[in-house]
Parts: structure tokens; sequence; C-alpha cells
């Protein structure tokens, strides 16, 4: 016969389970989280809120075409970080301290800046993570295991750029005109380097400010240096088309470049016809590239869901193709029973025959960033650029 | 000298734009003694007031028919958030003008949206060759603008009924009220004049850099140029404006070269070096406090 107190332990396990059953079903089926903190508003709002679409969307078609992530519900939280790293500081700590470690999975934060500031407590909490920023410093696993480059750093950039430049002119005479920013300054120490490596001069450097309002004496500048050719790095399509535009008055015959940033087609537009000729790296695909599956599957998806159709920007296929990989990731996670921010890691490191839909060569990250991109050039005629070139590997 | 002209013209094209800008902020300081720290915000709310014309009508057109929309949004603003604060401390004033460059931030982008924009079509070619030098069509669109206008506005101040008005309150605002003079209707008209002449800044810098929030940090320029001029001074404010435009040209020709990224802060060391010498500005009024 039962004792009095073994009874009574028996019945309070079995009420603890009876309370905890339903806790426990409930915990199983909770959604898995993915952060964003995105510049909604101030001067980078236009790639902010482009790139929360591309997020807004991606997650939807998780959630709704495929299923989710093993069960759960893929849920996204959008923070706005207004292009300010105290503003991202505190948007970051404010949903880190509010989520469960076990949901949270994932955060995509904002700018050079506010991920240099987050990169080491993020890596203290084994959280995954990327950014809008395609900063060297961040694409280094030993240093942050747990933070990833979707794309190639600017320092790939500047590689596809030179080697370009090499086909094009042998012996070149390069000029390169940065912003003093991080953004602006990060890829410079390394062009530099590249460019005598590959028998290039240098012949000119003119570091500006990140915004300006006349660009005669930076041309002045160039067209006394004599550049075959003048890269741009770390604007944000309001400076481009003003030095375009100053280059073809003052008659500078250089032939430009610039990175992802300033693939947008707004630079065209805003340059009008000084943007002819324009070259860029950009690493997915552009919305007009209507053969990629993503471009096909997404405007077929936007009609169902009653969205708008017409041209997204480039930031919004950036955020869409995060959203893919980490998705498919948290599911393979999820599938080997590890949908934990370790089992995250883990997969997006495995991730290496997934090219979500087309968005990118494929996921195969080398020291955790994604050394792959097209040069595309601008046509003023088609209002678009066009790709030049096919994937060029640069690791 | 061949070299040295076309960073000259670029500086005074340059140097047009902040002192039509300032001229505008002065103006308002020297009559309300109200530092607008939305000037931006007025150069910004511009630049998307022409973009919405400029869909519809010719660039020239669009600048035209922007400047009576924002002289309207100048008296709005007066009457909205200046005049309820009429006879308090200008400091509360002040304040609410940066409350004010909040709200324009966060209405504009409700308003038009938040993607690039640009505007439409193009000013005629005016850029003509003098001697070796191109002078750029920008630059006498700049000028032709700016110059005219700058100095008619002065002329204005010194010579008109209106003027007199202006200078009056400035001087004395309960003396002028006193005397009958219709200050607020006045002041109103102050603060529409500053918007008309941000919107206008704001269209010509929009034609080649594109109508964004980027623009609104041109707004910050206009602070060096009036305390370099002077902050009630509205000529100081014009000529300030050109020379802050030439030396910042003059400095990426010759100091960039040894000293990357100086020209940025250029404008703050000329005010600071200009400040120890004259504390008033170039052309501002001394003024002697007896306490």
């Amino acid at each position: 016969m039962m004792k009095r107190r073994e009874f009574l332990q028996k019945l309070g396990v079995g009420a603890l389970a009876a309370v905890g059953m339903p806790y426990v079903a409930t915990a199983q089926a909770r959604p898995v989280k993915l952060a964003t903190l995105l510049p909604l508003t101030g001067p980078f709002a236009f790639a902010g809120n482009a790139g929360r679409e591309g997020f807004v969307d991606g997650v939807d078609y998780v959630n709704e075409v495929l299923g989710g992530v093993g069960g759960r519900k893929l849920e996204l939280i959008v923070e706005d970080t207004g292009y300010d790293v105290a503003k991202g500081t505190a948007a970051f700590n404010r949903v880190v301290s509010r989520e469960r470690a076990e949901e949270l999975l994932f955060v995509y934060g904002d700018s050079t800046g506010l991920s240099k500031a987050l990169a080491p407590e993020i890596a203290r909490m084994g959280l995954p993570y990327s950014a809008t920023s395609f900063a060297n410093e961040l694409a280094d696993p030993k240093t942050y295991p747990t933070i990833f480059v979707f794309g190639p750093t600017y320092n790939d950039m500047m590689e596809a750029l030179l080697r370009q430049i090499r086909l094009q002119k042998g012996r070149a005479k390069i000029a390169l005109v940065y912003s003093n920013t991080e953004f602006g300054r990060d890829p410079i120490p390394y062009a530099k380097e590249r460019a005598k490596a590959l028998g290039m001069e240098v012949v000119h450097e003119e570091v500006t400010p990140p915004a300006f309002t006349d660009a005669t004496p930076i041309v002045l500048n160039l067209r006394r240096a004599n550049p075959d050719f003048v890269i741009l790095q770390g604007y944000a399509l309001s400076v481009e088309p003003l030095i375009l535009r100053t280059a073809r008055e003052q008659g500078l015959r250089a032939q430009f470049m610039g990175t992802y940033y300033s693939a947008e087609l707004a630079l065209i537009q805003r340059a009008g016809p000084a943007a002819e000729g324009f070259t860029v790296t950009y690493h997915n695909a552009y919305w007009y590239d209507t053969l990629v599956p993503a471009v096909d599957e997404m405007r077929k998806f936007r009609q169902k869901k009653g969205r708008d159709l017409s041209y997204r920007p480039t930031y919004y296929m950036g955020s869409l193709a995060v959203a893919l990989a980490i998705a498919e990731a948290m599911r393979r996670a999820a599938g080997a029973g590890k949908l934990t921010r370790a089992g995250v890691v883990e997969y997006l490191e495995k991730l290496g025959d997934y090219n979500g839909l087309g968005l990118l060569l494929n996921f195969q990250f080398v020291n955790h960033r994604l050394p792959y991109t097209k040069l595309y050039r601008a046509s003023v005629k088609d209002g678009r650029f066009n790709a030049i070139t096919d994937w060029i590997k640069l690791a | 000298m061949s070299d040295l002209l076309p960073y000259l013209i670029g500086g005074l094209a340059n140097g047009a734009l902040y002192g039509l800008l300032a001229l505008g902020f002065v103006l308002v300081y020297r009559a309300t003694s109200v530092v607008n720290f939305a000037i931006g915000e007025f150069l910004l709310v511009g630049a998307y007031l022409t973009y919405t014309f400029a869909l519809f009508l010719p660039l020239p057109l669009a600048m035209l028919a922007a400047l009576p929309m924002a002289f309207l949004f100048g008296l709005l603003v007066e009457r909205g958030f200046v005049r309820p604060l009429l006879g308090r401390n200008v400091v509360a004033v002040i304040m609410a003008t940066i409350g004010l460059a909040a709200a324009l931030d966060g209405g504009v982008q409700l308003l038009w949206g938040p993607d690039l924009k640009y505007l439409q079509g193009e000013l005629p070619q005016l850029g003509f060759q003098l001697g070796d030098t191109f002078v750029p069509s920008r630059a006498v669109w700049n000028l032709l603008l700016a110059l005219p206008l700058g100095l008619g506005l002065l002329w204005l101040l010194r010579k008109s009924r209106y003027g007199v008005l202006v200078r009056a309150i400035s001087e004395r605002e309960v003396a002028a009220l006193a005397l009958g003079i219709p200050t607020a209707r006045i002041l109103a008209g102050v603060w529409g004049i500053s918007a008309l002449l941000a919107t206008l800044a704001g269209a010509l810098l929009a034609v080649a850099s594109g109508v964004g929030h980027n623009l609104v940090f041109f707004g910050l320029k206009v602070f060096p140029v009036a305390i370099l001029g002077g902050l009630d001074s509205v000529g100081g404010a014009l000529l300030a404006g050109f020379l802050l435009g030439v030396l910042e040209a003059l400095s990426g020709r010759y100091l960039e070269p040894i000293l990357p990224g100086f020209t940025e802060a250029l404008p703050f060391v000329v005010v600071l070096l200009v400040l120890m010498v004259r504390p008033y500005g170039l052309l501002g009024e001394r003024q002697i406090e007896r306490v």
C-alpha cells in the first residue's frame, strides 16, 4: 500500500505534469524569431524600408508557401535604428532582453558602425547575426564566430572591380574617391595594395564627407591626376550622381565604378546621361531579372497578396535573400533536432548547396562571407544596370 | 590662374547656395531672434514640393510653382509653431524649431514615402566656355538665381517700407507693436521668405543629387555661414556664403592633398578664427550689453 507521503509526492508530480504539459505543448508550437534592426527613418530610410519589405515578403513566403520552420512559424521583429549607432544599440538591447534565447535565433543589424559596436556582445551571446554592412572586419569567424556577411565584403567588391580593370586595360591608372566613414574607408588599404600587386598605379585619392553639395574640386583634382578608372566607395546615391554629372561637365574621360550600394537604379535616374557606363558590383538579382526563380516567385506571391508589383530596389532583394537563406538553415537545423542558436550557425556554415531561388550563386560561406558577385554596367537608354559578367568567384 | 579659375567658379556657385540658405536663416534671426534649427527641413520640404510639381510641369516652371507653396508653408510654420509662443522666452521658440525639425522629417517621409526620388527634367543648359575654362550650367543657374535675389532682398530691407518695418520690429518689437505696426503679419512674411529661399536652394541642389533625406545635412552648413557673416547681418550671410564656398574649393585644391578630409572641418575652423578677432562676425552688429 502506498504511504501517505509517497502518495502526496506522486500527486504533486502528476499535478505539475498536468499544469506543465500544455505549456510544453505550446512551447513546441512557439514561433522562431528573426529580428531586424533597420534604418526606417533618417538618411538611409530608403534602404531600410525596402529592406523591411524584403524581410516581410521573405518571412511570409517561408510561412505560407514553405510551411514555416520545422512546423513552427517564423516571426519577424522589426526595430528602427534611424541609422544611429546609439539608437541601434538600444534597439538591439531591447530585443535581446525581451525575447527568449531559444526563440530569437537570428538578428539582422544595420551599418558597419553599429555592427562593429555590437560584435563583441553578439559573440559573447553566441547569437547568429548579419547586417546591411559588408565590412571586411565582420567576416572573421575566429573573432566573431556567429557573424555572417551575406555577400562579398567591400574588399571582395574592390577585387572584382580591379580584375575587370585589368581585363580592360593592363597597366591602368586608378583614382579612389571615398567618404570619410567606416563604410568609405573599409576597403581602401586592400584596394591600394591589390592595385599595386596587379601592376596598376593609384594616381589619386580623395577623402570626402559622406554628403556634400559641390563636386567641382574633386573632379578638377581628378582631371589633373588623369586616371583611367575612378572607384567610388562609401556613398548612398546622392554623391555619385553629383560626381558623375560634374565629371561629364568638366570633360573627364575616366570610367567610373562603384560597389553594392551604388548599384541602384536611382543612380541612373539622378545622374541622367552622365551615368552611362558606370560599372558596379552587385550580387543578387534585379527585380527585372525575371528569369531568376526568386524574382518570378516573388512577383507571383506579391500578386497573390495584393502587393505592389512595381520595381523593388536592390535592398529588397538583399533582405529577401537573407530571409530565405536563414529560414533554410533553420529548417535544416530543425530537421537535425538542433534548432538553437548554435544549430543555426552550424547549418549556415553548411548551406553551400542552396542558392536562395537563384538570388546568389550559392551560400557557400568562405570565412563567413559569400565571395561571389557579378559586374553590371549602367545603360541610360534602358534605364537599368545590365550584367557584363557571369558570377565572379573572389576566394 | 587658368588652373585656379574653375575651382573659383565652382566655389562661387556652391557659395551662392550657402548664401541663399543663410539669408533666409539670418532674416528670421534678425527679425525674431529665433535660431531656426529646422532650416535643413525647410530645404527638404522645398525640394519635395519642387519634385511634386516637376511630375507634371517642366522643371523651371515646377521650381517657380513651388515658391508660393513654400511661402505658404513658411506662413503656416509661423502660425502653428512660432506665434503661439510669441512673448515667451526665445529659447522656447528655439526648442520648438528643434521639435519642428523632427516633425517635418517624419512628415516628409509619411507624405512622400522613403524611396529615392529625382527631379524629372533639366534646367535649360546655360554652360559656356570662358577661355580654357568651362563654366557649367549649374554654376550659372546658382549664381543667376542667388545673386539678384540676395541683392534684391538686401535692397528691399534697406529701402522699402516693408524692410523698414522688419527692421523696426527687430530693433524693438514692443515699441513696434505700440506704434501700430502689424508685427504678427510682417513676421509671418519673414518666415515665408525664409522658406522660399530654402526651397530655391533645395531645388537647385536636388537637380544634381536627387531628392532625399540627405538634403537636410546641407542645413548644417548654414550655421558656420551665418555665424561667420554675423548672425544679424543679411548682407554678411550672402558674403560669408560666397567666402566659405570659395575657401572650401581652394582647400579642396591645395589642402586636401596634404590634409585629407580637412575641407569638411574648414568652415568651423574659419568661423573659430574669425570669431577670435570679430566675435560678432564679419558684418554683424557690435552689441554692448550693460550689466
